[in-house]
């Protein structure tokens, strides 16, 4: 007898272009994993879009100031001695007179409506001068222009135009009496800025009666990533009661925000997936009983039991591959791209948009193939064990 | 024997097809009565608002202050029952993280207001009302903290801090207060707004916002109107909600949760569909042979159709039911886990009334085709096929 | 046998339409079956053998003709007509015994009996009577797929006879067993016919199987010639 390789590669031949007769059976298993691998993959690209957006906002070269134990800026406040004070510290860079780089920011909650659900939202408006622009590098007013110091106008980033109503160019927005104008709108490479709107700092600390305080400092490392500087000055002062984070480091924790997402999304899918795997088993199983007497009559012939049992799990493995594949498309079709908005760690709105990336791909196939291998390794066994004398009774 | 139990018969004829299609029916039935709890639950604090409770904010965004004088005036108002008056604390036990649901209110009012929901000893009340430096502890805290009547908790603030420097306020724990009902919510605790105020350094005499109960929920609409209106052209404008709308905003921030809840089950439901749908149209098709003996018997081609409908029903229950019961378990399970953060999750009748419905829309849809295939079997083509 | 005719085939023609081309199986074919009677009908492959087993089982219907069974006509009847007096009036033998798999032998057996307005007792009762006439009341829990095919085709003779019809039609009845075998159930047939009265028709390729019956009609290409025992 050939090898046993020619051997395997025959049987699988086989296996194959016997699929059509099996189709409907074939094609309910291959259609349950594709559910399976496109439910994955949405969680998935959800939280990776997030996490994208989350992390596109954060530099190492810059550090964010807030009070001790708030956790996020809008619950942190900053007198501005407090200011004054930490922006002497060591480590941060300087401008050509020699005075520390940094921009301090208010950021306040509004209401916003939600485009989809028409419902409220919270919207982040943060104050700021131009020194926060050159902070976060990639800003660049898109249309529009710039607001004035002193005058009651917000710039607006492009995903509250997408997102939230009621933002367009020359609009005049009212939050609670006080009366705004867009006069711009912004981008930033499709960070998590983009969800907010900008207006003059002292304006806003007028506007929402904050006297002279802030909430956050953002300040421009001499080093990326270095911030012992300031936290030593913080330590020895306790005047500073001040948390000191790389905005890498901050974003990073907001991003954690969806991480019971994907801890969800793989544990429903993994559910699902047995789900689906019964199926995949039940398909396999009857392709084998349908298959006896051609099975028994191969090894009547003398083709070994190997090649049995790798013709069935080769034939299992395609399906669930096929399957794993359209499951992907599918997704990449209908998800990439989509956009949305949920709560962030700030409790204001962050938009985003659902990411596809390789690697996801890549567990979408796994799933898949594991799948596969699974479902189709115990009938591949049955099939490898049937007694040949099947093939002499002519069957059942 | 009986139409049934031939049906049972036939059902059960390959166990492992059985067994392995029952398996997938009961996946998905787990995973929809486990999410249609989660739904419910989340939804829990829309469909337990009172309908006679309102909430006033400021009219910007509700993490603005208001005047802590707007209460006396609202007060005042005719249809009102009672205010009470809440200060997001941003609490925090001991470590940033573990984060505590703290309000500060005017004791005194709290459960002329929130009374329907939550229940505590009448003695605890009272020492709670007395000790400003009193904590009410909602029984979900306290089992997760184990803390007791009569314990001195520290909680910090991330927001504010005190007068002396420190964010670390004292409380002693005069009583744990319970839920007068499954779902209403015990994950927070309540302090004194008087203490509260004295000693944070922020000063200001200001509230974040307002609980409202009026006397009937007929005049809702009034009572709204009149406190909006008392305040526009204020620096601090207010809005008047009813809290079921409030709570319903609240949920719309975090996305379209429902959606993607429904979505998943459906997905679910279309895999089980995909696969004892075909597998009953291969199982009957295997059984040519005896549909043809059985109306050669004389077995009537409806009953006959009635009876594979029967077989595709029985399969979908019994799966759907096990799956059920297995849900109920996990939730238990689940409810019982300290850090679980949302009111207790329960598979309620209304669940599964739709669980139901869908079972018999699934063996509707799996046995139909089946079905008409055997009722439309001649006898003569099902003889000769051996 | 009585001189009362049972089963009366007057001038029935089957046709089908195979493509473009009309096949005949019969054309103007009478033939009557007395109450008690033993016929076996023999005739090559392609003779209209089944066809003819078909038309008097009520599971087809003659393109032409009149079928009348105890005085009543049964070829106009609807489907769900025709069911019903199946149930009522005919037991069926089959080559391959045609037993469900999944029952045992008394449930196999019993099945008919759920056609009817009997009572669980009454049924029982029915069920172990037919399962004694054929000697297989110690199997009666034993499945059917475990039993050799001379046990087998005494299942069916069980579930043929116990709604007590006038007419038991057998197709092949003997073609699956070995001679012994079929020489067992071949009595168990002659025995229902002498003793219990009851109106066979089989349908046989085996000469030495006609020798049980009564009487003998050949069929070929759709005519029938009568012959006799001999002897």
């Amino acid at each position: 007898m050939t090898s046993i390789f020619s051997q395997i590669f025959t049987v699988i031949m086989m296996n194959i272009r016997s699929l059509p007769k099996r189709f409907w059976m074939s094609f309910s298993a291959t259609l349950a994993i594709s559910v399976v691998v496109a439910v994955l993959l949405s969680f998935l690209s959800m939280s990776n879009g997030f996490k994208k957006t989350l992390e596109g906002a954060g530099s190492d070269k810059t550090a964010i100031v807030t009070r001790s134990g708030s956790k996020s800026e809008l619950n942190s406040v900053l007198t501005n001695d407090v200011v004054n004070i930490i922006t002497m510290a060591p480590g941060i860079a300087k401008n050509a007179d020699g005075r520390p780089i940094y921009s301090p920011e208010l950021y306040v909650v509004v209401d916003g409506i939600k485009r989809t659900t028409n419902t409220q939202a919270n919207l982040p408006m943060r104050g700021i001068a131009s020194v926060g622009f050159d902070l976060r590098g990639n800003v660049e007013i898109v249309e529009g222009r710039m607001f004035e110091s002193g005058k009651n106008e917000i710039i607006v980033g492009t995903a509250i135009l997408r997102e939230f109503s009621g933002f367009e160019l020359g609009t005049t927005v009212k939050f609670g009496k006080s009366e705004w104008t867009v006069v711009g709108i912004f981008s930033t490479g499709g960070s998590a800025f983009e969800s907010e709107l900008w207006a003059d700092a002292r304006t806003l600390q007028s506007q929402f009666r904050r006297g002279n305080s802030f909430q956050t400092i953002r300040v421009l490392l001499e080093e990326p990533g270095n911030i012992d500087g300031m936290l030593e000055a913080v330590k020895q002062d306790p005047r500073l009661i001040l948390d000191v984070q790389t905005e890498i480091d901050y974003f990073k924790e907001q991003g954690e925000a969806l991480g019971g997402m994907v801890t969800l999304g793989w544990i429903l899918s993994i559910v699902m997936s047995l789900g689906a795997l019964a199926g995949a088993l039940n398909t396999m199983y009857t392709s084998v009983a349908d298959r006896e007497l051609e099975i028994a009559t191969l090894r009547a012939i003398g083709f070994s039991n190997i090649s049995a049992f790798f013709g069935t799990l080769t034939e299992s493995l395609i399906l669930s591959l096929i399957g794993g594949i359209i499951g992907t498309v599918a997704s990449y079709l209908f998800m990439d791209g989509l956009t949305t908005s949920t709560l962030g760690g700030n409790f204001t709105q962050v938009a985003f948009s659902f990411h596809m990336s390789p690697d996801l791909f890549q567990n979408g196939i796994i799933l898949a193939l594991v799948i596969g291998l699974v479902g189709g390794f115990f009938p591949a066994l049955r099939a490898a064990r049937l007694p040949v004398v099947l093939a002499f009774r002519g069957g059942v | 024997m009986s139409d049934f139990y031939l049906v049972y018969k036939n059902l059960t004829r390959k166990k492992l097809r059985f067994f392995l299609t029952l398996f997938a029916i009961f996946i998905a039935f787990l995973i929809f009565g486990a999410l249609a709890a989660f739904d419910k639950a989340l939804n829990a604090g829309v469909e337990l608002s009172a309908d006679n409770r309102l909430i006033s904010v400021n009219k910007i965004n509700f993490t603005q202050p208001l005047p802590i004088s707007y209460v006396r005036k609202v007060e005042t108002i005719e249809g009102i029952e009672a205010v009470v008056h809440f200060n997001w604390f941003g609490g925090y036990y001991k470590d940033p993280r573990q984060q505590v649901l703290t309000f500060a209110v005017n004791p005194a009012k709290l459960l002329a207001v929130y009374g329907d929901d939550i229940a505590i000893e009448e003695e605890l009340h009272n020492n709670w009302l007395k000790n400003q430096q009193g904590l009410l502890v909602g029984k979900a805290i306290a089992d997760l903290y184990g803390w007791k009547v009569g314990d001195r908790i520290p909680l910090n603030s991330n927001i504010f801090s005190k007068r002396d420097g420190s964010s670390s306020w004292e409380f002693d724990v005069e009583g744990i207060f319970t839920a007068k009902f499954p779902q209403a919510d015990t994950n927070n605790v309540y302090i004194h707004y008087k203490y509260f105020n004295e000693t944070q350094s922020f000063g200001g005499d200001f509230i974040g916002w307002m609980g409202i109960k009026t006397t009937d929920p007929a005049r809702n609409e009034m009572v709204i109107k009149t406190i909006d209106e008392m305040f526009v052209n204020t620096p601090f404008e207010t809005e008047t909600v009813p809290e079921k709308a409030f709570q319903q905003s609240f949920l719309a921030q975090l996305g379209n949760i429902g959606l993607i809840l429904s979505s998943v089950v459906f997905a679910a439901f279309f895999i089980i569909l995909v696969i004892v749908g075909f597998s009953m149209v291969l199982a009957i098709r295997e059984r040519t042979n005896e549909i043809g003996v059985m109306k050669t018997l004389g077995f009537s081609s409806v009953r006959i159709f009635k009876m594979v409908l029967m077989e595709s029903f029985m399969l979908i229950f019994l799966g759907g039911i096990i799956g059920l019961f297995v849900a109920t378990f996990f939730l238990g399970f689940l409810n019982n886990a300290p850090q679980f953060p949302l009111p207790d999750l329960i598979l309620s009748s209304d669940i599964i009334l739709r669980a139901v419905a869908v079972m018999i829309i699934l063996g509707l849809i799996t046995g139909i085709i089946p079905a008409v295939n055997a009722l439309r079997l001649n006898i003569i083509t099902a003889l000769s096929r051996r | 046998m009585t001189d009362k005719i049972l089963y009366d085939l007057r001038g029935v023609s089957k046709e089908f339409i195979k493509g473009k081309e009309k096949i005949t199986i019969f054309d103007n074919l009478n033939i009557s079956i007395n109450e008690g009677d033993f016929l076996a009908i023999m005739g090559p492959s392609g003779s209209g053998k089944t066809t003819l087993l078909n038309l008097l089982g009520g599971v087809d219907k003659p393109t032409d003709g009149e079928i009348w069974f105890d005085d009543a006509r049964v070829d106009n009847l609807s489907e769900s007509q025709l069911a019903k007096w199946r149930a009522n009036n005919i037991g069926f033998i089959f080559q391959f015994y045609n037993l469900m798999p999944m029952l045992n032998a008394e449930r196999n057996v019993e099945l008919p009996l759920l056609l009817t307005r009997l009572s669980s007792k009454e049924r029982k009762k029915n069920v172990a009577a037919a399962l004694e006439l054929v000697d297989l009341s110690d199997r009666a829990k034993h499945m059917t797929s475990e039993m050799s095919g001379g046990q087998q085709q005494r299942v069916a003779i069980a579930r043929a006879i116990v709604s007590d019809p006038k007419l038991i039609l057998c197709d092949e009845p003997t073609g699956d067993l070995d001679r012994k075998t079929a020489d067992e159930i071949l009595s168990m047939l002659q025995l229902l016919n002498r003793d219990f009265g009851k109106t066979i028709l089989m349908v046989t390729h085996d000469p030495s199987a006609a020798t049980y019956a009564k009487r003998t009609l050949h069929l070929d290409k759709g005519e029938f010639i009568e012959k006799d025992l001999a002897a």
